[in-house]
């Protein structure tokens, strides 16, 4: 308990937990894995953050930084213990600096807070995580996490421009420039950017900011199966439109949106493609009559939200689609495995198949959505969390998924996170790589304190 | 909820899980919010029965328990019941309808009960002759209320009475959803909102706004009556939020009793929902009234004291 009292010393009492009721509601994140903290501590200051991590290179002890835990990987849970850093008092936004197109935040800031901050600026932060009311934007840097619109605008890689971050010595170290690019040195915002919190810790963030579209238009295609639905978005992408956002939901995703929000007018199909274009109203009425042609031959029907406000509803309910499955049947839990693989456009249509084929082969009901405009599918399965037999194909089915993912040149994560629940794939997908990413978490942090345990690491 | 599942799988009770566990107001804002449909009033309250069954209580916990089987009142005070209304009016033994006092209104509000009943009496309205707590406070703390709820039974049946007015939003779902179905359950304002044209109501220069309160709508979905009343009398301005998203009053659950700081910082942040340039905060539970009373600036008033206005306004007008 001698740690405690160093930790609460340079923490004050009131932010060092030690009981258990408190320990344990930090030994999960939103995915199933598990790992408890010997100590959760609450920083204010980077020097906080600098001291407590120097305290635990000195007593060998993990490090794991903690946004929201909205992570689907288990990025944030100590699966070796240690000291959770929850970075959520972090939480203010430094700079708003229009004229430079950028603004400084603390990491813990959450996602809506930081686009409510710009909106009167008329800018915005355009990777849009489901998440957005609950992540913080450390915990997005460090999964490179993105979300609908990055089919246009990209993941949060494209916007860090600098960030302080607390090496695993407690060293405190600035990466990048205020610059909109710089050619100077090797990238180590890039390389933070994604690192899950196995590198170091991010403790501020200069970020690049982008105004906000003049106008937006949603284009909701119908189509008989998830296999038409990808061929029209080949088809899309193919024709010269980059839309705002390309999400494919299949029929149980429709189920699950009407669930959540019976106000929300979708058609009971086999899949819809909400695309979405947006700039100058004249370019966004041009290209939304261009994304109907392109998809004409496929869809069974098409229809443009009315407004602004049908349009908001939508991907306010597409947002939560993901948790809200599990209201289509009480006794099902959406678990998140087999989850965030992303594919080549191409490959997308023959990935829908496969994934199709499972659900037969496997009998278990597999829901698909996700950003299909840049290859990514989550593929979600809601299973009777007290059955061993549906927990076991749940898994098996997941392993098909991202072993298919991979031999088609795709990923295991396009946005979530390797964490551990990825891990075992490091190999698989980074054949010749992975050991030069051993040898550069070696380099940086030689004890192996921050974040142990993670991204086959 | 990640406690519950500690729990179940078998991990030790520490004290400060029991703070954690018992410090939820049965709210259910959480429920309303959740995507997923989660029910977390409904497993923190078979977890308080879990913790109770294993003998892991709170001082404040079993202070409430033994006081309530006690005297019949989880306020401890000395059994008395409705009798100050029965002494003071002229209540008929079998009635169609019980008004059923409440806990708060038989001891800590009766002249408030006695308006009540007074608004109401005229349609063959009786009172019970030895009421006891509905057991709303022991059943939302984790124990078992089967005595009061028993002995509440045997007194409504010698009425006679269909249906049963209940006043505070916790009795009227303690009585709905905790008790055998077999009388009709109505709220007070649903009753009076349907006879309405009967009460001889005037119009007040005030504008109001109205809590929610937890039990009665989030949870019995009652939203519309309260506002039709409040809205035939004077001014409404909505709270920031309200309805469905009404946040809590801060007093359900056993917290008002067991976290009493707890209690308050949550009536602060209700009473920041409040919009400007209101009169009065309306709301119609005695507990809301009372916890959002500490943390409040502006007055609060029970919807029944506002009707009960607006009637005296129109006898001066005569
Ligand atoms: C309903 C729902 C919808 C979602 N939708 C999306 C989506 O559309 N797109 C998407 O990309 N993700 C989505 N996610 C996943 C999740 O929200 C993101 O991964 C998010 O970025 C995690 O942020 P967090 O603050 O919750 O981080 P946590 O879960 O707390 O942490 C995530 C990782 O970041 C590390 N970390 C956190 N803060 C820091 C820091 N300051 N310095 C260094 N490392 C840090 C942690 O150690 C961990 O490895 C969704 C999740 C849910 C529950
Ligand atoms: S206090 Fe209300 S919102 Fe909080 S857990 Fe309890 S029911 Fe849910
Ligand atoms: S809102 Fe629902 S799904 Fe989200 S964390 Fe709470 S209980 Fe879980």
């Amino acid at each position: 308990m001698m740690l405690a009292k160093e930790l609460e010393e340079i923490l004050g009492k009131e932010n060092v937990s030690t009981r258990m009721s408190e320990l344990y509601c930090y030994s999960f994140d939103a995915s199933g894995v598990e790992g408890l903290p010997d100590f959760v501590v609450r920083p204010a200051t980077t020097e906080q953050v600098a001291d407590v991590v120097k305290l635990a290179d000195m007593s060998n002890i993990p490090v794991v930084a903690r946004g929201a835990g909205s992570g689907l990987c288990g990025g944030a849970v100590p699966v070796e213990g240690g000291i959770v850093l929850d970075m959520c008092s972090m939480d203010r936004v430094l700079d708003i600096d229009i004229d430079n197109l950028q603004i400084t935040v603390e990491s813990g800031v959450v996602h809506e807070k930081l686009n409510k901050a710009l909106e009167p600026y008329g800018f915005f932060f355009p990777p849009d995580p489901g998440s957005t009311a609950m992540c913080t934007i450390g915990g997005l840097m460090a999964n490179n996490g993105s979300g609908m619109r990055c089919v246009k605008y990209g993941t949060t890689r494209n916007y860090v421009l600098d960030l302080e971050v607390v090496m695993a010595d407690g060293r405190i170290v600035h990466t990048g420039s205020k610059t909109l690019k710089t050619a100077s040195g090797y990238d180590l915002t890039d390389l933070m950017v994604g690192s899950e919190g196995t590198l170091g810790i991010i403790t501020k963030a200069v970020l690049k900011v982008h105004p906000l579209p003049h106008s937006r238009s949603v284009i909701l295609s119908s189509f008989d199966n998830t296999t038409l639905a990808g061929k029209a978005v080949v088809k899309v992408l193919s024709s010269g439109i980059i839309p705002s956002a390309c999400e494919i939901l299949d029929s149980t995703a429709i189920k699950a949106v009407r669930r959540f929000d019976p106000s929300v007018e979708l058609p009971d199909v086999g899949a819809i493609l909400m695309i979405e274009v947006d700039g100058m109203e004249n370019a966004v009425r041009e290209e939304a009559a261009l994304v109907g042609k392109a998809c004409e031959e496929l869809a069974s029907a098409i229809k443009v939200a009315e407004s602004g406000t049908e349009s908001e509803n939508l991907w306010k309910a597409r947002r939560l689609v993901g948790a809200a499955i599990s209201k289509i049947d009480v006794k099902r839990t959406r678990i998140y495995v087999g989850e965030d693989i992303g594919v080549p456009i191409k490959e997308l249509p023959g990935m829908l198949e496969y994934v199709r084929s499972l659900s037969e082969e496997f009998d278990i009901h597999i829901m698909t959505y996700g950003h299909i405009g840049d290859g990514n599918l989550h593929t979600g399965m809601a299973i009777d969390m007290l059955s061993e037999e549906e927990l076991e194909s749940a898994h098996a089915v997941a392993d098909r998924i991202y072993r298919r993912a991979i031999s088609v040149g795709g990923t295991v994560s396009a946005e979530h996170g390797v964490g551990r629940a990825r891990a075992m794939y490091m190999e698989l997908e980074h054949p010749t790589s992975l050991e030069v990413m051993r040898q550069i978490k070696r380099a940086l942090d030689p004890k192996g304190i921050l974040n142990p345990g993670k991204m086959g690491l | 909820m990640l406690l519950a599942k500690g729990i179940s799988k078998g991990m030790d009770v520490d004290e400060s899980m029991i703070d954690s566990i018992n410090t939820c107001t049965t709210c259910g804002l959480c429920e309303q919010m959740c995507p997923a449909g989660a029910k977390p009033t409904d497993v923190f309250e078979e977890l308080r029965r879990d913790l109770v069954r294993m003998g892991k209580v709170k001082g404040s916990q079993l202070e409430l328990y033994n006081n309530t089987l006690l005297t019949g009142n989880p306020l401890g005070e000395k059994r008395s019941g409705t009798s100050f209304i029965l002494e003071q009016r002229d209540v008929p033994k079998v009635a169609d309808y019980v008004y059923f006092v409440g806990c708060l209104g038989s001891y800590r509000f009766r002249e408030d009960a006695l308006r009540t009943y007074d608004l109401i009496r005229d349609v063959g309205v009786t009172v019970l002759s030895d009421e006891v707590c509905c057991g709303s406070p022991l059943l939302r703390t984790g124990f078992d209320a089967d005595d009061l709820i028993r002995h509440n039974l045997e007194q409504i049946e010698k009425t006679g009475a269909h249906t049963i007015i209940a006043s505070c939003a916790g009795c009227y779902n303690t009585f709905k959803n905790d008790y055998p179905d077999r009388f009709n359950v109505v709220h007070i304002t649903e009753f009076l909102a349907e006879h309405m044209d009967e009460l001889g109501l005037g119009r007040l220069d005030l504008t109001v706004t109205y809590h929610d309160p937890c039990h009665l709508g989030r949870a019995n979905r009652i939203f519309d009556a309260p506002r039709k009343l409040i809205m035939a009398v004077c001014d409404l301005k909505e709270m920031k939020t309200n309805r469905e998203n009404a946040r809590c009053c801060g007093g359900g659950g056993g917290v008002r009793k067991g976290y009493p700081d707890l209690s308050a910082s949550i009536a602060k942040k209700r009473i920041m929902d409040v919009p400007d340039g209101v009169d009065n905060i309306v709301t119609c539970c005695p507990l809301c009234r009372v916890n959002l009373e500490q943390a409040s600036d502006v007055p609060v008033i029970d919807l029944l004291d506002l009707l009960y206005i607006a009637q005296k306004e129109v006898l001066k007008a005569v």
